[in-house]
């Protein structure tokens, strides 16, 4: 049977050519296996070769990112890799960043399967584990053989182009991704069940995980409103009619920034909202309804507030994403701090 | 309340002369189909015989119904559309089993910011086997409207027609002796004398939001206070859908005639639960005092059966599963422990957080799929219903194919596929 062809990446310290010193070498290569990658090959024995390794310092991955990958995957289709093996990294954050970046791109732009390996608080894990098949190791190489006895079984499959079994079975971290399967039994069966487990104090389990968001600390309150810059905000999609931007009607991919310098209040004939989930006939006739700007104006100018910022921030809310909407609000939270807003008024739907 | 069900098996469907059941074979003859459901706002009315496996594809599903025929206890098998609104429930009803009016019509445009969004069944195929409708003998009828109707009043339209042609269908089998019948009672609680079964009430959120999606109870809209129910009412007629917006997870008047939850509740009663009775109530309610009323409301019905535990399916989503989660709140605060039945938005790659909207007390869900999860679709080289897809203010996303192209879509097109009565054996996981 053909060997599976295996290119492993290790940093500077694994694979034997310095510490922290040398964390600022570029990308070097080595035909076959160099430090675990010895005992990755003895682990995949005849099934597997591990025809490539490569290296490169912590440091020169992370500040020249760039060229690093670009050097690393050179060499892995070169080398024909039928699968990449990047770390352990355990709980080595500059080494897990690199595994979790290579292993990544290595999947999205050659289409070349990955796995990697590290301790679940490691900054390279969260980044990697929707994408990548990760390895949860424990903190430091005294893990190294446990560890690799995982990687090795899951290269082989990964590199036949084998369906990995479940997380809990195959010992990678589960993805998080939701997939549709097919149950034994329908959802009104399962719901009847579940209800009698619950009124029977017996153990149940939910289908569905409980989103947890975090904790978001508020900002402290405004000191002098008479002196504060206050921006709106809005994910009710108002636009300057015929959408310049683009702005989807639901799951919008972007957000719009427009200009309201001058103006005492949103006119029907310059703004609309392209909100796909409600009817905008009151926002057509109105748009102030959903950005409050003649409200604001009136407060400028009784000074109770300092100023209207020149800019108002819009996108649509309907069907948003979790993940892109959080980079939305940092993006905007970004521009506004930039122009010294202290305070802003969010309008939802 | 007693009602005895008696169905009769469909497993071929054929034209013919004459409309007529035999041995399971429906013949269906078209000209009386279209005479007998004649109204003055149809144009023309196309009749198609599909069996499951035929391989063709319908656009612009409307509505799905069951065959249906009032035997005992009343003139028409959906009160408040084809009789008085009468309770039903009571005496028998017969049906067509493995048979199913499809309506479709191309109605494009929009009322107060509502359109009628893209619905697909395809009986063969990936997607096939997710829908209960694949495996339905369909007669798929196919609207043209004369000028002039505005949107509410082709869907009227098509509602008031789709029922009459449920009834012309199962006509034939109104003096016939059922193969298979069945008993719904739930006044009689055999053998429950060892021990009392935990008493259980089915919470059922109906959906009605502006003047195009709806659904209705006893031919009038759903209402924002809710309503004690019996479950043999929504098995026998007492709701026909009127919700045309995302596909996969709003309730054909099929899902209600058939209630899965309903069904199974029954199966169990008398065993391992009393099943005391329904509780209709409505969601996507606009107003957030109004939201608070209703979910109040519910939990105090739910008090006032002595329930012990509620059963919440769900229909339609958006800020509806905001009402789910309310109600789902009152209830458990009462004391009463639930278990919701939902669909999921969790991203293509279903690495979204699945739930818009979420209370600590839903710790028992049910999930019936993710419904952003994509499919690709072969060419079909026969649709039916139209030349081009729904996809008013590219709400969707373009599906940049005509319908008989191949094309992937979320399953959000895909009509039933999702749908919130637990019908499916749909299930996601996390990896």
């Amino acid at each position: 049977m053909e060997r599976i062809r295996i290119v492993h990446y290790v940093n500077q310290f694994f694979a034997g050519v310095g510490g922290e010193t040398k964390a600022g070498l570029p990308v070097g290569t080595r035909p076959g296996p160099v430090g675990p990658g010895t005992l990755l090959q003895k682990l995949v024995g005849d099934a597997g070769e591990v025809v490539l390794t490569i290296y490169a310092g912590d440091n020169y991955f992370a500040e020249k990112t760039e060229d690093a990958v670009r050097a690393a995957l050179g060499r892995i289709e070169e080398a024909r890799a039928q699968v990449l093996v990047t770390g352990p990294a355990f709980n080595a954050g500059r080494y897990g960043t690199a595994c979790a970046v290579l292993a990544r791109r290595a999947q999205t732009e050659l289409g070349i399967p990955a796995v990697t390996a590290m301790f679940r608080e490691n900054p390279g894990f969260e980044m990697c584990r929707a994408a990548v098949t990760v390895v949860p190791t424990g903190e430091d190489a005294a893990g190294m053989s446990a560890a690799m006895e995982v990687v090795a079984r899951l290269a082989l499959k990964l590199g036949r182009g084998e369906a990995l079994g479940r997380p809990e079975e195959d010992g990678y971290a589960a993805r998080g991704q939701r997939r549709n399967e097919s149950h034994e039994r329908t959802g009104a069966e399962r719901a009847i069940a579940m209800l009698l487990d619950k009124l029977g104090a017996r153990s149940y389990v939910s289908e569905i995980p409980v989103p947890d968001f975090g904790h978001v600390v508020p900002a402290p309150p405004i000191v002098d409103l008479t002196k504060a810059k206050i921006a709106m905000v809005t994910t009710g999609g108002i636009v300057p009619r015929g959408n310049p931007d683009g702005i989807e009607s639901r799951r919008a991919t972007r957000w719009g920034k427009y200009h309201i310098a001058g103006l005492d209040r949103l006119q029907p004939e310059k703004w609309s909202s392209v909100h796909g989930g409600f009817d905008t006939q009151f926002i057509h006739d109105t748009p102030d309804r959903q950005l409050p700007l003649d409200i604001l104006r009136d407060l400028e100018r009784e000074g109770v507030i300092g100023s209207v910022h020149d800019w108002f921030y819009s996108t649509v809310g309907a069907g948003a994403p979790v993940h892109r909407a959080r980079a939305f609000g940092q993006e905007i939270a970004a521009d506004m701090k930039a122009a010294g807003v202290q305070a802003v008024i969010f309008t939802s739907t | 309340m007693r009602l005895e069900l008696g169905s009769f098996p469909v497993t071929r469907l054929s034209a013919g002369p004459t409309t007529s059941w035999r041995d399971g074979e429906l013949t269906v003859d078209a000209d009386g189909l279209r005479r007998a459901v004649a109204h003055e706002n149809v144009e023309a009315l196309e009749v198609h015989l599909v069996n499951p496996g035929d391989g063709v594809r319908l656009i612009h599903v409307l509505d799905v119904i069951e065959p249906r025929v009032k035997v005992v206890g009343g003139r028409g098998a959906f009160p408040g559309f084809t009789d008085a609104p009468r309770v039903a429930g009571e005496g028998v009803t017969h049906r067509l089993d493995g048979a199913a009016v499809v309506a479709l019509a191309e109605v494009m445009g929009s009322v107060d910011g509502q359109s009628v969004k893209e619905a697909i069944i395809d009986n063969v195929g990936p997607a096939a086997a997710w829908t209960p409708f694949s495996q339905t003998h369909n007669v798929v009828l196919v609207f043209h409207f004369v000028a002039g109707l505005t949107i509410p009043e082709q869907l009227a339209t098509v509602r008031v027609v789709s029922v009459r042609a449920a009834e012309y269908l199962a006509e034939p089998v109104r003096a016939l002796t059922p193969p298979r019948r069945e008993v719904f009672d739930i006044d009689r609680v055999p053998g429950a004398n060892a021990g009392r079964p935990p008493r259980v009430v089915y919470v059922s959120p109906l959906m009605h939001e502006g003047s195009v999606h709806n659904t209705y109870v006893y031919g009038v809209k759903v209402s924002s206070t809710p309503t004690v129910f019996h479950p043999n009412e929504m098995l026998d007629g007492a709701i026909v859908n009127a919700d045309y917006h995302i596909s996969a997870y709003r309730s054909a008047t099929f899902h209600y005639q058939n209630n899965a939850l309903i069904r199974e509740l029954h199966a169990r009663h008398g065993r391992d639960l009393d099943f005391v009775g329904v509780v209709i109530c409505q969601c996507l309610v606009v107003d957030h005092l109004e939201k608070e009323r209703s979910a109040a409301q519910v939990a105090k019905l739910c008090r006032m059966l002595g329930a012990d535990g509620a059963v919440l399916s769900m229909q339609n989503g958006g800020h509806g599963w905001a009402d789910l989660m309310l109600v789902c709140q009152r209830i458990e605060e009462a004391g009463i422990k639930t278990v919701l039945v939902m669909a999921e938005m969790s991203d293509a790659e279903g690495t979204d957080v699945g739930l818009i909207m979420h209370v600590p007390q839903a710790d028992a869900i049910v999930t019936v799929g993710n419904m952003d999860e994509e499919v690709t679709l072969p060419a079909m080289p026969r649709v039916l219903g139209g030349t081009q897809f729904l996809d008013w203010n590219n709400y969707e996303g373009q599906v940049g194919a005509k319908p008989s192209d191949a094309f992937r879509t979320a399953l959000r097109r895909l009509h039933g596929v999702c749908n919130q009565l637990g019908h499916s054996r749909l299930v996601a996981r996390t990896h």
